[in-house]
């Protein structure tokens, strides 16, 4: 439950941050959420939420689209478009990870301190 | 611990953040920053353009005096509404740049000689090298001397002021997540425009059209193979020529006489590896028929031009509508007003005038130093010029280019020419200050055949045939330029640079251009071809003048009567090969097919069947233009010499000397023992060309070779990249009316009908109104124009008239900041 608590406040916070700021809000995002959401699996958490939001944004932008786009950039890099969907969500995927990992690593534990409490 | 794995992460975190965030050179290529390119949000996802476009209703703009509105037709030409000519201007740069901006500023980086800035020194240091030449060649002292005389004329300079201002107020509006498209794969941001940049579009268009030359193949030829195989093999007027204005014994003028000082020319062998020059197979048409030979008795203008096919689309299509000016057409994207077009009285288009323009000094240096040069028997300073170069990624290269009263020196030891003791100076028409603005200016405003020809007695470069028609009912050709009033022979080889009076002495008189009005034939037209009759009074030599087209299209007009649109379409698509109806007689007369093995007689009986048509399925056509090129080069072995440079003559002159001249010596393959005449050639050549034939059968799996897919033409981006490039089957070629070869073509085909009740317009091109290869509009008229099927242009006279045609309109405020 908190997994699914902390995915969807990075996707949300990482969707409005971008409205504003350049692409790396992202981290700040995840960094956030993995702080004050903290979870078990901080870094899936961010990887998936980042990932989750590029990708359906890149399919949305993709399927209104007037041309096809997509296919002539991935072909530049000789790639296909749905490998180059894969690549964007991946590299987004992976700032958010490692971005949510820092922030839940930075959040003391309360509940360790209660354990151990010398 | 718990400090140690935050460290760790945070630290892998700001790194990827940093290494996604900056761009990489990875040999040829540039990786951008990943992550900022990827983006969906801002990156370059953002730049796919949704299906339902709609573009913003108000926007505010500094500088405008008044409101301007503009309505997007469904084709997404913008029809600008504006209430007077400053804010008309404005509005003409900030649309232009909503759509063309990346293009605009890489095209002026190129004419400047900077790409290095933006794609580093390349591969072998080939861009470098690019930039090098352009400087060189001085395309960017020839805009400043433009732009000095731009600043002296109130008009120009206003013209020019407020589209740059158009241009800088989209600029302004501008972040990463609207940029361009190239902007973000080059990872780099767009530089203010400048009224220097107009400028340079406009020499840099002089370098696609008014640059050719074969002064050095010339002078090499003269000395190689002797005055009368020279005449023989480039004559200065072929004989099929049916010139532009064929007016013998009408020229009643008293032409500039000079005194006839020999051309003293260096006896010597020349080898440079030259820049290119103009290509000669880019060429245009354009004719006018007088309303006793239409069908609704009112004139109708056709033009268009050929230039080597791109993307983002050369032209930009527009309509400028303020007080005094109702005008629509074609605009380059970084100039100003229209360059082919028509407006509520008149229709003009242009198409390229051959003519030399170009000529080559040889300097004498004092020593090594290259302080001074020598000058009718003087030591005369030369002025060096430092070019610098901020090569991205790499340090700033400097070079230093002398000058001299001639020109730039272009090639020396340390560029394309070995040989130190050599030295050329490069005088080009274009290096000179001129006013097309001024032209444009008042082109677009003309009200009749008095308005055009004071609109082209501005005009210098590059040097057009400038077809006009009026809904009065004139017709009308001017080839205008400004041209030196050249002495025989003279600008045919390089010159001593020694003596002043080898230069240019006088120009040829605005009123004594080649032109005429209202011919008695009906009609007027060009395509390249030699400009007058032998009558002329002045000397006209060029790289080359187009043999066939012209032809072509004279016959079909002089035949033709009650002329409708669709007759016009039909001949802008016209795929007659003229050429090949001369040539292949020729060619099948030293062919004894009973020698032949099975797939050669198939391959003759295929050409012998052929109509001479090059359309798309044409498979005769295939086998034609595969025999002819194996023949061209297997003839002409003698001009392929890595010491000298030369020139192949051209088709025709080399068609009639197969008929003609059979045993002629170049007909002898250098590297063979035996001793060839026309007849071993042609049939060597065949059985090389069924060779290739068979070949691309075998590696396309295919029984056919239609034409359109053996010519296997493309358009292609202006970065060369492979994946932007748009495939077009389409029939035509060089020398054929619809002059669609590999890679050049008609870059807009234009009929207008210029009726009293109304002007009426159809045009196609092959391209879009959008830049952005994101945008539906990027390459959505190839297939119409591949069709050859025009759109008609909606003309209207103001913005309510659009009605229900409209994709969308935005109205221009002034900002009150």
């Amino acid at each position: 439950m908190k997994f699914i608590i902390q995915l969807t406040a990075i996707v949300i916070v990482a969707f409005i941050l971008e409205l504003f700021m350049p692409w790396w809000c992202i981290a700040i995002a995840a960094f956030a959420a993995g702080y004050a959401l903290k979870s078990k699996v901080n870094f899936l958490a961010g990887f998936l939420g980042i990932a989750l939001l590029w990708l359906i944004k890149v399919w949305i932008l993709d399927a209104t689209a007037s041309a096809p786009f997509a296919e002539k950039v991935a072909g530049i890099f000789s790639l296909n478009k749905a490998l180059l969907m894969l690549v964007t969500a991946l590299i987004g995927g992976l700032v958010g990870g490692f971005a949510a990992m820092s922030g839940a690593a930075l959040k003391k534990e309360k509940r360790s301190d209660f354990y151990h409490p010398q | 611990m718990r400090n140690f794995r935050f460290f760790v992460s945070f630290a892998i975190t700001v790194i990827l953040i940093v290494l996604l965030n900056t761009s990489w050179q990875l040999g040829a290529t540039r990786i951008p920053p990943l992550g900022k390119f990827l983006d969906p949000f801002h990156g370059f996802w953002q730049n796919i353009e949704p299906a339902r476009l709609a573009g913003p209703k108000e926007i505010q703009i500094t500088g405008l005096k008044d409101k301007v509105t503009v309505v997007y037709d469904s084709l997404l030409i913008p029809h600008i509404f504006a209430n007077n000519d400053e804010d008309l201007y404005i509005a003409q740069g900030y649309v232009t740049a909503i759509h063309r901006l990346w293009q605009m500023e890489f095209q002026t980086h190129a004419a400047a000689g900077r790409l290095s800035e933006i794609l580093g020194a390349g591969p072998e240091g080939r861009i470098l090298n690019y930039d090098r030449g352009q400087r060189r060649l001085g395309l960017g002292y020839g805009a400043t001397h433009s732009l000095e005389m731009m600043q002296k004329d109130a008009t120009m300079r206003m013209v020019a002021e407020k589209y740059t201002e158009g241009i800088n107020q989209y600029i302004s509006t501008l972040d990463y997540k609207n940029l361009p498209f190239e902007y973000k794969l080059l990872d780099y941001t767009p530089e203010n425009w400048t009224t220097l940049k107009c400028a340079l579009l406009l020499k840099s268009m002089a370098q696609t059209l008014n640059m050719g030359d074969k002064d050095m193949e010339m002078t090499n030829a003269l000395k190689l193979f002797g005055k009368e195989t020279l005449d023989l093999l480039y004559p200065d007027r072929e004989l099929s020529v049916d010139p532009i204005v064929d007016n013998p014994g009408g020229w009643k003028f008293n032409p500039i006489k000079l005194d006839s000082v020999p051309m003293a020319v260096p006896d010597e062998l020349i080898s440079i590896q030259k820049l290119p020059g103009s290509d000669p197979t880019v060429g245009s048409n354009n004719w006018a028929v007088a309303g006793s030979k239409t069908a609704t008795g009112s004139p109708i203008l056709c033009g268009d031009p050929h230039l080597n096919l791109s993307l983002p689309s050369i032209w930009y299509t527009i309509q400028l509508h303020a007080p005094g000016v109702n005008s629509m057409g074609v605009s380059l994207p970084g100039a100003p007003g229209i360059i082919i077009g028509f407006n509520d009285s008149i229709a003009w288009s242009v198409t390229n005038a051959q003519r030399d323009l170009v000529d080559w000094f040889k300097i004498t240096y004092q020593d090594s130093k290259k302080d001074k040069y020598k000058l009718d028997d003087q030591w005369v300073d030369t002025k060096k010029v430092i070019e610098q170069f901020k090569v991205r990624g790499s340090e700033v290269f400097s070079d230093t280019v002398i000058y001299t009263q001639w020109g730039p020196v272009v090639y020396d030891e340390t560029f394309r020419s070995e040989d130190e003791l050599k030295n050329y100076a490069f005088r080009w028409i274009a290096h000179d200050a001129s006013q097309e603005l001024l032209t444009f200016f008042k082109l677009n405003r003309a009200k009749n055949h008095a308005g055009y020809m004071e609109a082209l007695d501005h005009y210098g470069s590059p040097a057009q045939n400038f077809v006009f028609a009026s809904v009065s009912g004139d017709i009308a050709m001017r080839i205008q330029g400004k041209y030196p009033a050249r002495r025989k022979d003279e600008g045919k080889f390089v010159l001593d640079g020694n003596k002043s009076s080898n230069g240019w002495q006088a120009y040829i008189p605005n009123d004594q251009s080649v032109m005429y009005k209202n011919p008695k034939r009906g009609f007027v037209s060009s395509a390249n071809q030699h400009p007058a009759d032998s009558t002329y009074p002045y000397y006209i030599t060029s790289t080359s003048f187009e043999a066939y087209r012209n032809r072509r299209i004279n016959s079909v007009l002089s035949e033709s009567s009650n002329i409708k649109v669709e007759d016009m379409v039909k001949l802008q698509g016209d795929n007659f090969n003229l050429k090949a109806s001369e040539c292949v007689p020729i060619l099948l007369s030293y062919i004894e097919e009973a020698t032949l093995e099975d797939t050669a007689r198939n391959f003759v009986a295929t050409v012998k069947a052929w109509d001479f048509f090059n359309t798309e399925t044409s498979e005769g056509a295939s086998y034609f233009e595969a025999w002819w090129t194996e023949l061209m080069p297997m003839i002409w072995d003698e001009m392929n010499n890595d010491k000298v440079m030369l020139e192949r003559p051209t088709s025709y002159t080399t068609i009639k000397l197969l008929k003609e001249k059979p045993d002629l010596s170049f007909f002898d393959i250098q590297c063979t023992p035996e001793k060839e005449t026309a007849r071993e050639i042609v049939q060597k050549s065949l059985s090389l060309a069924v060779k290739k034939i068979t070949r691309w059968k075998k590696d396309h799996q295919a029984e056919e070779v239609p034409w359109a897919e053996y010519k296997d033409s493309y358009i292609g981006h202006l970065l060369r990249l492979e994946p932007l490039n748009v495939k077009v089957k389409h029939g035509g070629n060089g020398s054929i009316v619809n002059a669609h070869s590999r890679t050049n073509g008609p870059s807009w085909r234009m009929i207008v009908s210029l009726e009293k009740t109304g002007v009426k317009t159809w045009a196609v091109y092959p391209g879009g109104q959008s830049g952005n290869p994101g945008s539906y509009f990027y390459d959505n008229l190839i297939a119409r124009w591949v069709a050859d099927q025009h759109y008609r242009l909606m003309f209207i006279r103001s913005a309510e008239e659009a009605g229900t045609q409209a994709l969308y309109s935005t109205e221009l405020n002034p900002d009150s900041k």
